[in-house]
């Protein structure tokens, strides 16, 4: 028997996300969700100011992902991948709801 | 007490183990007992030190009082853990009319839950993770 693999998580790569919503509305579960607001830039010489997404917050909720990986495939800015995770379980159900500063760390500790 | 299929902890048989297997989380249940990780109870184990109940797969409408009474039925200090995402939270079918979000969800028949396993499905080893309280390594 070969040796069992523990789950990944899925890390979020904040600088990436374009907060587009793709993973969002693809998540069979619905366990993704963000907040973003636009911000207008000015730069020099242009015709009018542009609007851009800012990423506020991003969670998933671990206690409804089924962590087929479905947001890591479709995300077209790379901005989700799997990392290695420690930890799995929670005492309790809040704790399994990871916002952003759990999901950008370098390693998860549950 | 109502049957359910007793096991014991391979690596501490002070801890007894009860699987509700109500969905497939219930075969992850029984890979850790082809793994090794878990056994079937025999008379030799006497008393158990420990008792952890598994509530592996969906709990439904139907079959949340069945899970209420196999709960309040567990001796005192029994701890309750919420195998895998439809016990955690009802998982993939948590908008379903017939599907509790949960076995912890609010209303009739909740049973307080004392750990919780994501995945669908968790793996074996995150089982005896939850049980002996010890992490997996990654």
């Amino acid at each position: 028997m070969t040796a069992p693999t523990p789950h990944h998580f899925i890390a979020l790569i904040e600088d990436a996300c374009t907060s587009c919503l793709i993973c969002v509305q693809e998540c069979p579960t619905w366990c993704i969700s963000l907040d973003s607001h636009h911000e207008e830039v000015s730069e020099p010489g242009a015709r009018r100011p542009r609007t851009v997404s800012v990423l506020d917050d991003f969670r998933i909720d671990y206690g409804l992902c089924m962590y087929c990986g479905i947001c890591v495939d479709l995300c077209p800015f790379d901005a989700l991948e799997w990392r290695p995770r420690v930890g799995y379980q929670a005492e309790g159900r809040d704790d399994l709801v990871h916002d952003i500063a759990r999901l950008d760390g370098g390693t998860s500790d549950g | 007490m109502t049957e359910i299929a007793w096991l014991r902890l391979a690596a501490d048989p002070g801890v007894r183990v009860g699987s509700l297997p109500l969905a497939c989380c219930a075969l992850e249940v029984e890979s850790a007992v082809r793994q090794g990780a878990l056994r079937a109870e025999t008379a030799a184990d006497g008393h158990p030190r420990e008792t952890v109940l598994l509530v592996a797969g969906t709990v439904t409408a139907p079959l949340a009082p069945l899970v209420r009474m196999v709960v309040d039925q567990a001796p005192a200090g029994t701890r309750v853990v919420a195998f895998g995402a439809c016990a955690t939270s009802g998982g993939p079918y948590w908008d379903a009319p017939s599907v509790r979000p949960g076995a912890d969800a609010a209303g009739a028949a909740g049973v307080p839950i004392d750990v919780y396993v994501p995945g669908c499905p968790p793996p074996p080893e995150a089982l005896v993770a939850a049980i002996t309280g010890r992490e997996v390594a990654p």
